[in-house]
């Protein structure tokens, strides 16, 4: 299960690889996210981050300069976006010459390009980068069927008329009916709402225990934004200044109202309130290399110490869906030499408040441990009042590749304020039961 | 605005088909010059912006939505204000024989797209041109008092003639805005444009006239094909510099040759410091469409 790196039980710290270079969270900016039809209704994934990344660029007075790179991406893409982070540079205030990719690595793909950000700047390839990520669940793309697009490519192929018009023949009428894109899994059919089902009631996760989470989600994120917190990360966009499906006077009870909608029969327990809502926004982080950092006077919130990915087996049932982070975090902290308590925050992201409470429990779980970790004692429990302590994904929404630079800059900011030295965990699941985690300590 | 003008304060920006279809058939026996321009300013206050309508009209063109209103989405707005105005029985010309020749716009400051601004248009600057005369239909928009964007189209209203013999024929609005010929231009962009491009800029801008619309329309007032607005042509050059320019600014372009729906065109641009030069010509160059520039009110090009 661990990596060679983290063979060697010597090295303690964020030096364990022994990297030339650290590099930093400068700060970061997205705006306000807002619901599936909602303000940004008619913004595409390109409009949002651009306006992402010329919000960052205002805040750091970026403009007309490059940096070393921007990655970020979208899970839900249109073909024509097929470089969407790179014509959004084009389009921003940022240098022309400035370089930029698209990843993808699904609700991961925030964090994972943070990651990559990190990992070319601690390598020395680049002084500093910006990374992000975008989803409109209201612009989504919409295919045509399968037996439309094979007709019209073979048409298009076809050198005589005769030929051109035998292949248009071939098209049926059922085949004229758009296709949506689907939050289901490929190889299950299954949509990630009916995985998370299984594995919240495999650890007999408790509705009221979901209820509590999404009202802390909500409590949390609201007072956040009452306390300012978000005054130096967000720029409103379209007249949405705060995020659109807060609800600040949520409640345990009001929850309990809600009927299941993942899940059969009686066991049953995940609703609407407690899943996340579809969503339509962008974030972006900027980072750069520590003394880089502070020779142009930027500051320094917090350092990238560590990232793992994970990946589990879904298809044949042999580990839920969402539940690859359970995997990713005791072998980052093994290799970090840390333990599950050595942590001031941990932003574990609410795909669903079972996804967070499934994982807490194995973590906790001796069984879990002993079969699936090969370790000897549970990984451990955490401090819950330290969780999602400015609100997470159930409360801000969650478009898929924008929510890890959320996380990214809110962590970084929240650290920073707590003082150098202390040490924050991400988890982000993902579908196609993958996982990214990371650890940042403040500067 | 000025306090002598008499202002005529409509409750809503005016639909611009209706007004389009009465200045045709009101048309004949209009005064002329000698009749002069109206002397009113058409306005309309609170008005704001919707947002879906703006990225339809933002997507179309292929400028990113923003939090900003478009400069030339400003000018959408108060076309409905000069059609009102030149459709009216007091416009001494027909509509059907006015060209938009030169446009000039000025951001103040760029204007939020949850703003609300009253917008006013009014008709001035009778001057002589060496195929009739021109007139300026002056288009402002305001946030509370500020004035925020202010617009001026040229027209030219061919064979007309002014009123006073021998009035000196001022430079002609074309040679102004051409200043940018010292500044090397290098093509950016080749945009092909579709047939049906007219009858799309026309479902988020407003603007059907005929010869936008359809190819029998525009062989009516003798196009070979229906013909690009050439706001549109205005517009798409604004996207290609997206992010490239300050926000406030001063645009001027000169309407060229039309450009046939259908054909291909190339954009060219020429940055220095302190403006960027601009041409839209056909793919060989040889017949030029639109020219212009770009001046910052503040800083310089980046």
């Amino acid at each position: 299960m661990t990596s060679p790196a983290s063979a060697s039980e010597s090295a303690p710290h964020s030096d364990a690889r022994n990297l030339p270079r650290t590099a930093v969270i400068v700060g970061g900016n997205r705006i306000p996210f807002g619901k599936a039809g909602g303000k940004y209704a008619s913004a595409s994934n390109q409009d949002m981050l651009t306006a992402a990344i010329d919000g960052l660029v205002a805040r750091f007075g970026l403009a007309g300069r490059s940096v070393g790179a921007v990655a970020a991406g979208a899970v839900l893409k249109h073909s024509r976006d097929f470089s969407l982070t790179r014509e959004s540079v084009l389009g921003s205030a940022l240098s022309p010459s400035t370089p930029a990719y698209d990843l993808q690595l699904a609700c991961g793909t925030g964090l994972e390009a943070a990651v990559q950000i990190a990992g070319k700047i601690a390598l020395g390839q680049i002084d500093n980068g910006i990374a992000g990520g975008v989803d409109s669940a209201s612009d989504a793309p919409i295919a045509v069927s399968e037996g439309l697009r094979k007709a019209l490519l073979k048409a298009n192929h076809a050198k005589t008329t005769p030929a051109k018009l035998r292949a248009l023949a071939s098209i049926r009428p059922v085949d004229l009916a758009p296709q949506s894109p689907r939050n289901t899994e490929p190889r299950t059919g299954l949509s990630m709402g009916e995985h998370q089902a299984i594995t919240t009631k495999k650890w007999d996760i408790s509705r009221e225990a979901q209820d509590e989470l999404a009202a802390a989600s909500h409590h949390n994120l609201a007072a956040a934004w009452d306390n300012g917190f978000f005054d130096d990360l967000v720029t409103p966009f379209l007249g949405l200044a705060r995020d659109q499906g807060l609800r600040p006077d949520t409640s345990v009870e009001k929850l309990a109202k809600l009927s299941p909608v993942f899940g059969k029969g009686e066991g049953a327990t995940m609703t609407a309130g407690n899943s996340t809502p579809l969503s339509d926004g962008a974030s972006v982080v900027f980072l750069a290399e520590q003394e880089w950092a502070q020779a142009n006077n930027y500051p320094a919130l917090a350092k990238v110490v560590d990232s793992e990915m994970a990946a589990v087996d879904y298809v044949s049932g042999d580990e839920g869906l969402l539940m690859a982070p359970a995997y990713a975090v005791p072998r980052m902290l093994a290799r970090q030499g840390l333990t599950l308590a050595d942590f001031d925050y941990y932003e574990i992201h609410e795909a669903f408040a079972g996804t967070v409470l499934s994982t807490l429990a194995a973590w906790e779980s001796e069984d879990f441990a002993r079969d699936r970790l090969g370790l000897d004692a549970p990984v451990g429990s955490i401090d819950r009042s330290k969780l999602n302590v400015n609100g997470s994904s159930l409360a801000v929404g969650h478009p898929f590749a924008a929510t890890g630079g959320r996380i990214v800059a809110s962590l970084a900011k929240q650290l920073h304020a707590a003082g150098p030295g202390t040490r924050g965990l991400i988890s982000v699941c993902a579908a196609g039961g993958q996982g990214v985690v990371a650890i940042l300590e403040a500067v | 605005m000025t306090s002598d003008r008499n202002v005529e304060l409509l409750t809503e920006l005016p639909p611009i088909g209706p007004a389009i279809a009465k200045a045709a058939v009101s048309s004949r026996g209009r005064g002329g010059a000698k009749a002069g321009l109206p002397d009113r300013t058409v306005m309309v206050s609170d008005v704001s912006f919707d947002i879906n309508d703006l990225a339809d009209y933002a997507h179309l063109i292929g400028l990113t939505l923003t939090n900003d209103v478009p400069g030339t989405y400003l000018h959408v707005q108060t076309f409905a204000l000069q059609v009102h105005l030149m459709a009216a029985r007091d416009f001494p010309f027909a509509m059907a024989g006015m060209v938009h020749v030169a446009n000039q716009m000025t951001v103040l400051r760029p204007v939020g797209v949850a703003e609300k601004v009253t917008l006013s248009s009014s008709a001035t600057n009778m001057a002589p041109h060496r195929s009739g005369l021109t007139v300026d239909l002056v288009g402002e928009a305001r946030v509370g008092d500020e004035l925020v964007w202010r617009g001026t189209s040229t027209y030219l209203v061919k064979g007309a003639s002014m009123p006073h013999e021998g009035a000196a024929e001022t430079g002609s609005p074309e040679a102004e805005a051409a200043s940018g010929a010292d500044v090397a231009l290098q093509q950016w962009a080749q945009w092909r444009t579709t047939t049906d491009l007219g009858r799309r800029y026309a479902t988020v801008a407003g603007d059907v006239n005929p010869i936008h619309m359809s190819g029998l329309a525009a062989k009516a007032f003798g196009f070979p094909t229906a013909i690009a607005h050439g706001m549109w042509t205005h517009a798409k050059v604004m996207a290609a510099l997206q992010g490239r320019i300050p926000a406030t600014h001063t645009v001027s372009v000169n309407f060229r040759k039309p450009i046939l729906l259908g054909s291909t065109v190339a954009f060219h641009a020429g940055m220095t410091d302190d403006r960027v030069a601009l041409s839209v010509t056909n793919r060989s160059g040889d017949r030029v469409h639109l020219t212009g520039e770009v001046v910052p009110l503040a800083g310089s090009i980046s």
